[in-house]
């Protein structure tokens, strides 16, 4: 069962569309898996829309020509498919979130356990990821000087914290130090504002990791 | 796919299984767009125009901090309001909500492509508007259920189990009248539906392998 779910704040920035593209596709995907927090927002949805419904003293505008340019044109739209992607790793098939469907990914970066794909949204330091660990994997202590977000798709992982499933939307901040591990694989999508900080002596080697999932 | 839809909507059943009764103040709204979706109705469409653009731009003018990059809002989004009407429909909410996630949508997209240069629309994917999110109420899931698949696998339930599924599904009725009706308590009503949403999961999965 998900038990790590986004905040009520976090949720009506996400309804409202004031969340970045990382953090909007992070809530969107753990909506897939989450029944309760769909409920939320359409919730959510319906109270902000009232916005649209207020009889507020706004100035009388009528744009003639728009409306005759859009009323000319006889043009229908119909739903966009939803075709997610699906990735192979390590003889896995992962099906992709859908909110990641028309966005760019890069190639798989290996090391060791861990592989990564970058999420191209060119949002500054903020980065997003798809983080995949092989069965036996582990991440070494860290802590993270911004935020991290970790929401599993698929597998499992568990930390000094809990034991995690998919749709387990996991946020820390730089107070929190963790090791995550996983017995039979995990694939995550995570978005963090800085790299990682290992607090185990051979930062040396540790740091690639650190910027490997950054 | 079916199999997920059903996981997705049995809780729904038994929170609601009335009709969404459209909650706007003015409900004259709902007519102009239906006008809208059924006859192309331009003079609907100029009242909607007159009612949600200053609202839009408003929206927009906080959002960008730009009067231009409101306007392409209100273009943008009163656009796509001419050329998805027809998947709009009255049951699913009340048409202000469809509006303004339509809204969102456009405003969302237009933003992350000024602050990022990134331009594929994203917002759809995130939002899935025209059939997850808010689609996921009782009149899709007799979109579903008309599906003549499902109606086969309709006989493989328990005669009990079948008489709820159908009365509430296919009959319009609530758990409530659907208890009276049958005499039973409701909680019995309940029960009787989560087993045969599982056996219908069930069935589901077994035949999409």
């Amino acid at each position: 069962m998900i038990k790590h779910h986004p905040t009520p704040a976090l949720l009506l920035a996400f309804t409202q569309g004031q969340l970045g593209a990382s953090l909007s596709i992070a809530v969107s995907a753990h909506l897939e898996h989450c029944e309760c927090c769909r409920h939320k927002v359409l919730a959510l949805q319906e109270t902000s829309a009232q916005y649209l419904d207020d009889d507020v003293e706004l100035d009388e505008w009528v744009d003639n020509e728009m409306i005759a340019a859009i009323t000319d044109d006889d043009y229908e739209i119909h739903p966009k498919q939803s075709m997610p992607l699906r990735v192979n790793l390590k003889g896995h098939e992962y099906t992709l979130p859908r909110a990641l469907q028309s966005v760019g990914l890069s190639n798989w970066l290996k090391l060791g356990k861990l592989a990564r794909a970058k999420v191209d949204l060119n949002e500054g330091e903020v980065h997003t990821n798809l983080l995949h660990i092989e069965k036996g994997g582990t991440i070494p202590l860290h802590s993270h000087k911004g935020f991290e977000l970790t929401l599993l798709l698929a597998g499992e992982f568990k930390d000094e914290f809990d034991t995690y499933v998919p749709g387990d939307f996991i946020w820390l901040n730089d107070a929190n130090t963790h090791s995550p591990s996983t017995e039979n694989g995990c694939l995550c999508l995570t978005v963090a504002n800085n790299s990682m900080h290992f607090v185990q002596g051979l930062s040396q080697v540790l740091n690639p990791i650190g910027k490997l999932i950054y | 796919m079916l199999a997920n839809n059903l996981r997705t909507h049995h809780v729904n059943m038994v929170v609601t299984t009335s009709k969404q009764v459209s909650n706007t103040k003015h409900p004259e709204l709902c007519v102009w767009l239906q006008d809208v979706a059924i006859e192309r109705d331009k003079l609907a469409f100029s009242k909607l125009f007159k009612w949600f653009a200053p609202r839009i731009k408003q929206f927009g003018i906080k959002q960008f901090n730009n009067e231009a990059q409101a306007l392409e809002l209100v273009q943008e989004t009163m656009t796509n309001i001419w050329r998805k009407a027809h998947l709009y429909h009255k049951d699913k909410g009340a048409p202000t909500t469809w509006m303004y996630s339509i809204m969102r949508n456009m405003s969302f997209d237009m933003l992350r492509k000024l602050q990022t240069q990134r331009t594929e629309t994203i917002s759809d994917d995130i939002w899935p508007v025209d059939n997850i999110l808010v689609s996921e109420d009782i009149d899709n899931f007799e979109d579903h259920l008309q599906n003549r698949e499902l109606k086969a696998l309709l006989e493989y339930l328990p005669e009990k189990q079948k008489q709820v599924v159908v009365g509430l599904f296919y009959k319009q009725v609530t758990q409530e009248q659907l208890a009276q009706q049958l005499n039973l308590p409701i909680g019995t009503v309940k029960s009787r539906l989560r087993l045969a949403l599982n056996k219908l999961r069930q069935l589901m999965g077994e035949s999409d392998d």
